[in-house]
């Protein structure tokens, strides 16, 4: 559903990203797994648009500081000069790192504001099932989401970025933070949102080793290009990817 | 006496209230001073009046037509002068500061200056509220006062919009990846904020003349709500109101009328002293409010 093509993205003379290509299929899980500053954040921006908002916002001043070139296709259509809010409208939702909620509005007001785009209807629908995902956060209802625990907080960062009813959910280091017991149950959930609703996953992720047993397809990023792909299990038996990513 | 400084305290503190609201909504959605507010409150008096007497436009409908009229300009300050210099805080206070005296100036200039230049009140007449004499007008801007501060609190957290203004506000990027979109967002808070001033104007300019100068007192007294109350809520606009509303009232009653700018200058003063982010002000830091 998602094809890319090419990508390269410049900050000023940096390259962030070079030369990449990579796809995700209908309700798949796809890893992209590579340490600090290896451009898994640039990549997951890129594909929601927020570095071309960033570009936009730079060019009105007259700086000339970003650049991206390629191709990138959700769906057959061409997206590369899509703004966010049309991107989500088509079904891309991103899922930003360290779980930024609004903090000074409650869990549920927070959880509306994902359902912006969306009717009342499917609004009603996608709370229903994030309740049923992540019960815990039934009894904060009225809890401001500044208060949470930085476990509760990415639950419903997720759960916000659900209500704004994805085809393909993009998460930026969802563990990262997170204790040793709350990881598995993380990694669960996000098993869970696929197997139920079919929606397609991109993980971006450092620490990769809880969540290899379910992906689908994974993807290793250094200096902002590719160095590895295959599927979840080729991933797995790489001893370059164990040595590096795997802490083995 | 005491029950005259608490009626007209109470009157006063709407006042500023009414004139701070718009000016806080739209800085804190967009983070945008709109230093032209208090010309887009001059401008909705002359544009009732204008209505009113050169097109004999009946009343209401001189009103609902100019509040449009307002806002539209609003949407159009963004869009036409401040989408190219967005996040310049500086540059963005300058340009509508140069475009608050433009449209000042215009109205000297076209000659708009005189006793004619008055809106009636909506209601003749006046009644004696604990032994205190008030009229209509007065009551009916405490009514709107109220009732504005209520809908805006219903609006922030009931309706779609609302939220999406309040979640823009906190984190942007976030309100970004949920399909919330920046520039609309700006408008609307441009747009919003230009209907209240009007609104503010329709209420209040019955109870004086429309000048010129008056667009500047406005400006400057949004600021030192703004700055007293500082800007995370409305509770802190209306409360930051009513202190200097009754300050000011407790200054003309007992000292003298003429001391009545110095109490916001020093209030001003005091706060930015002991308190930099305002008496309710959320951490938010002193550049980051004007």
């Amino acid at each position: 559903m998602l094809e890319i093509n090419n990508l390269m993205v410049f900050y000023e003379n940096a390259l962030a990203i070079n030369n990449l290509s990579m796809q995700v299929n209908e309700a798949e899980i796809v890893g992209l797994l590579g340490s600090n500053g290896a451009g898994k954040s640039t990549l997951m921006h890129t594909i929601s648009g927020l570095t071309l908002d960033m570009k936009i916002k730079e060019d009105r001043r007259g700086g000339e500081r970003i650049t991206i070139l390629g191709e990138m296709k959700f769906r057959g259509k061409d997206i590369m000069n899509t703004k966010p809010s049309d991107r989500v409208k088509m079904g891309i939702v991103l899922c930003a790192e360290r779980h930024p909620v609004f903090p000074e509005s409650n869990v549920i007001e927070n959880l509306k504001t994902g359902g912006y785009l969306r009717k009342q209807s499917e609004v009603k629908e996608m709370l229903e099932y994030v309740f049923n995902l992540f019960p815990a956060l039934v009894e904060l209802k009225k809890r401001e989401a500044g208060f949470l625990s930085g476990g509760e907080q990415q639950m419903l960062s997720i759960g916000t970025a659900l209500i704004a009813k994805p085809s393909l959910l993009l998460l930026d280091e969802p563990l990262l933070g997170l204790s040793h017991a709350i990881q598995p149950k993380l990694v669960e959930a996000i098993k869970r949102i696929r197997d139920e609703t079919g929606i397609a996953i991109l993980v971006a992720e450092q620490y990769a080793r809880p969540l290899l047993r379910i992906l689908d397809q994974g993807y290793v990023i250094e200096n902002g290009s590719l160095t590895f792909s295959g599927t979840g299990k080729e991933l797995i038996d790489n001893p370059d990817v164990k040595a590096a990513y795997f802490g083995v | 006496m005491l029950e005259n400084v608490l009626i007209y305290g109470l009157i006063n503190g709407m006042v500023l209230a009414l004139l701070a609201i718009g000016f806080a909504l739209t800085f804190g959605i967009s983070g945008i001073a709109n230093f032209a507010h208090g010309a887009l409150y001059i401008l909705t008096g002359y544009t009732v009046w204008v209505f009113l007497h050169t097109l004999g436009t009946p009343y209401l409908l001189a009103i609902f037509l100019a509040m449009a009229i307002t806002a539209l300009i609003g949407a159009a300050i963004y869009n036409v002068i401040l989408l190219r210099i967005r996040g310049m805080r500086s540059s963005e206070i300058i340009a509508t500061f140069a475009l608050a005296l433009a449209i000042l100036e215009a109205f000297r200039f076209f000659g708009f200056v005189g006793a004619k230049y008055t809106l009636p009140t909506f209601v003749e007449g006046s009644v004696s509220v604990a032994g205190v004499i008030v009229d209509y007008q007065r009551l009916i801007l405490i009514g709107v006062g109220a009732g504005l501060v209520g809908l805006l609190w219903f609006f922030t957290h009931y309706t779609k919009t609302g939220l999406a203004f309040r979640a823009i506000a906190q984190v942007e990027r976030t309100a970004l990846t949920l399909g919330i979109d920046s520039d609309r967002m700006a408008t609307l808070s441009l747009a919003f904020g230009a209907a209240l001033a009007a609104l503010a104007a329709i209420v209040l300019l019955p109870l004086g003349q429309i000048t010129v100068e008056t667009g500047l007192n406005v400006l400057l007294n949004a600021l030192a709500i703004c700055i007293l109350g500082g800007l995370g809520s409305v509770t802190g606009i209306v409360a930051a109101s009513l202190l200097l509303g009754y300050a000011q009232i407790i200054t003309v009653t007992y000292i003298a009328p003429h001391w009545l700018m110095v109490v916001t200058l020093v209030a001003i003063f005091v706060v930015l002293l002991v308190k930099p982010s305002g008496l309710f002000g959320k951490q938010k830091e002193l550049e980051e409010r004007v």
